[in-house]
């Protein structure tokens, strides 16, 4: 089992404006398992980007380790895929350049690496874009590349780092339950960060909320899939777990 | 007023069919004014002739073989000298763009040489190379280097940091980011330190072959004043202006359009 195991994690900068070191996260320890789908929630300011691009491997710890499948990682690596707010996607590549760089820089040969790529599009319904460049699409769609560039890289670990938050309402409720469908059909270990409470619960098995740089509770969420938004928003259990994360995250 | 705008969206009509048009037509006004102020003699004929007599001479260099020779040897100093700067200058760039050590300990010295300028160089130049090639060469080469030293580092810089993250989590080495996120996210801006370049570079040399001449554009205008004919000084100084208009629009706008307009990193 390629499991996730943070061990008192923490992250000091030193704030040149304050004179002073400011602590990001202080001392978190989390064991995601293989195939889980964990969410992430804190308010602005709460540590959780610093967390996840320490888990990324995109800025050194400053104590503590991250063990993948029982070995400490260091730096980023394609067994950590990553997913960010901003898309990144690479706007001089077509839309198949960009789902296909992860198996390129493999070494995979080129046949092979187009192949996996539209395989990869179609799962997200975007086969017909395929030649398209990235500022030619929608950020909805932008986005959806940016998920598939990162799961045809068959990584151990799916990083999420807020993607959604730049598009709209509707789209994000559409792709918000692709997410649940694809990770359903592929079964990829997630972490999701988002400041969205009812997104939280609605992606993840479980929810992790993050207070300045702690673990200040970790809430199950026991509703069945497939998880759309029509039927979890009456769900009782839905409401419940709801209810008690937002009520953890603005006291925090 | 209906009557401009009609003639107008004639005119517009007419260049979306025949692009060739749009580089053509804003020149007519300007060669009926020369013609105009020439055949009224308001400068003796000798001091200012007109466009006809220009385009007689034009032919008669052209037919002698003596005008396409020096553009030959012009374009190809430019072209080899432009070469080596780009060689040597996108490399320089990248590395004062991302490291900042390199940064530090070389920008300043950057900025230093880049105020000499290119023509400050021929008297000492001219004493260790002679009128030679070596010296023509040289001066391009450095008039070209710091317009895309700059340009590349100022590029390099402006790539977006998740773009190096996003490589990397996918397995990238940093070898491949400069190849594959680096450098084409920089290409708008080399672009742009190549047309400064080439345009300094095209100065720069006209200016090395007066002083060096031994053939090119601007040799054969220097020699054209030294024989007191003023035709052959406007004929030299139409062809910089057609020539520079050729590589715009046929070689750098192309390329540019290919590039970052395509792919929306500059606004059309």
């Amino acid at each position: 089992m390629k499991n996730l195991t943070l061990r008192e994690l923490s992250k000091t900068y030193f704030d040149p404006y304050a004179g002073a070191h400011l602590t990001a996260v202080h001392d978190v320890s989390l064991t995601v398992q293989q195939g889980e789908f964990v969410s992430i929630v804190g308010p602005s300011g709460c540590g959780k980007t610093t967390l996840l691009n320490m888990i990324a491997g995109f800025i050194p710890v400053s104590g503590g380790e991250i063990l993948l499948d029982g070995r400490a990682v260091k730096g980023p690596g394609p067994e950590r895929g990553v997913v960010f707010q901003s898309f990144a996607l690479f706007p001089w590549k077509t839309v198949l350049e960009n789902v296909a760089f992860g198996p390129k820089m493999r070494g995979l040969p080129r046949p092979e690496c187009e192949s996996v790529a539209r395989e990869y599009l179609a799962l997200a319904g975007l086969a017909h874009a395929a030649d398209r460049y990235p500022n030619e699409l929608s950020g909805g769609m932008q986005q959806r590349v940016g998920v598939v560039r990162a799961l045809a890289n068959n990584p151990d670990v799916l990083l999420m780092d807020e993607p959604f938050a730049s598009v709209d309402a509707q789209t994000r409720m559409t792709l918000q339950e692709e997410l649940t469908r694809i990770w359903q059909e592929r079964r990829p270990t997630i972490i999701f960060i988002t400041h969205d409470v009812g997104e939280a619960v609605f992606l993840a098995d479980r929810v992790v909320v993050l207070s300045k740089g702690r673990v200040l509770k970790e809430l199950g969420v026991a509703l069945p899939r497939p998880r759309a938004w029509d039927l979890v928003i009456e769900d009782s259990a839905y409401k419940a777990v709801s209810a008690e994360v937002l009520h953890l995250v603005r006291s925090a | 007023m209906t009557l401009l705008l009609k003639a107008w969206g004639l005119y517009a009509r007419l260049t979306a069919r025949y692009p060739a048009i749009r580089s053509i037509v804003p020149f007519i006004p300007v060669v009926a004014l020369w013609a105009a102020v020439a055949e009224a003699e308001v400068f003796p004929r000798a001091f200012f002739p007109g466009p006809l007599e220009v385009a007689r001479s034009f032919v008669s260099l052209v037919y002698k073989g003596i005008l396409p020779d020096y553009l030959e040897d012009s374009l190809l100093r430019l072209a080899v000298g432009t070469a080596a700067g780009m060689a040597l200058g996108i490399p320089l760039g990248v590395l004062v763009g991302l490291n900042a050590r390199a940064r530090a300990m070389l920008w300043p010295v950057l900025l230093f040489f880049q105020a000499i300028g290119d023509i400050a160089w021929l008297p000492i130049l001219l004493i260790w190379f002679g009128f030679s090639l070596t010296t023509m060469t040289f001066v391009i080469v450095y008039t070209v280097l710091f317009p895309v030293v700059l340009n590349t580092a100022l590029g390099v810089r402006r790539v977006p940091v998740e773009l190096h993250r996003a490589a990397r989590s996918l397995g990238a080495s940093h070898a491949r980011v400069v190849w594959e996120v680096v450098l084409p996210g920089a290409l708008p801006n080399i672009m742009t330190g190549l047309r400064n370049g080439l345009g300094y570079g095209w100065r720069a040399l006209i200016a090395a072959e007066i002083i060096v001449g031994t053939s090119g554009i601007g040799f054969l205008m220097f020699d054209a004043r030294r024989a007191g004919s003023v035709v052959e000084i406007l004929l030299g100084m139409i062809v910089l202006g057609l020539l520079w208009y050729i590589v715009d629009s046929w070689v750098l706008a192309p390329i540019e359009r290919a590039t970052g307009q395509r792919w929306g990193l500059v606004t059309q």
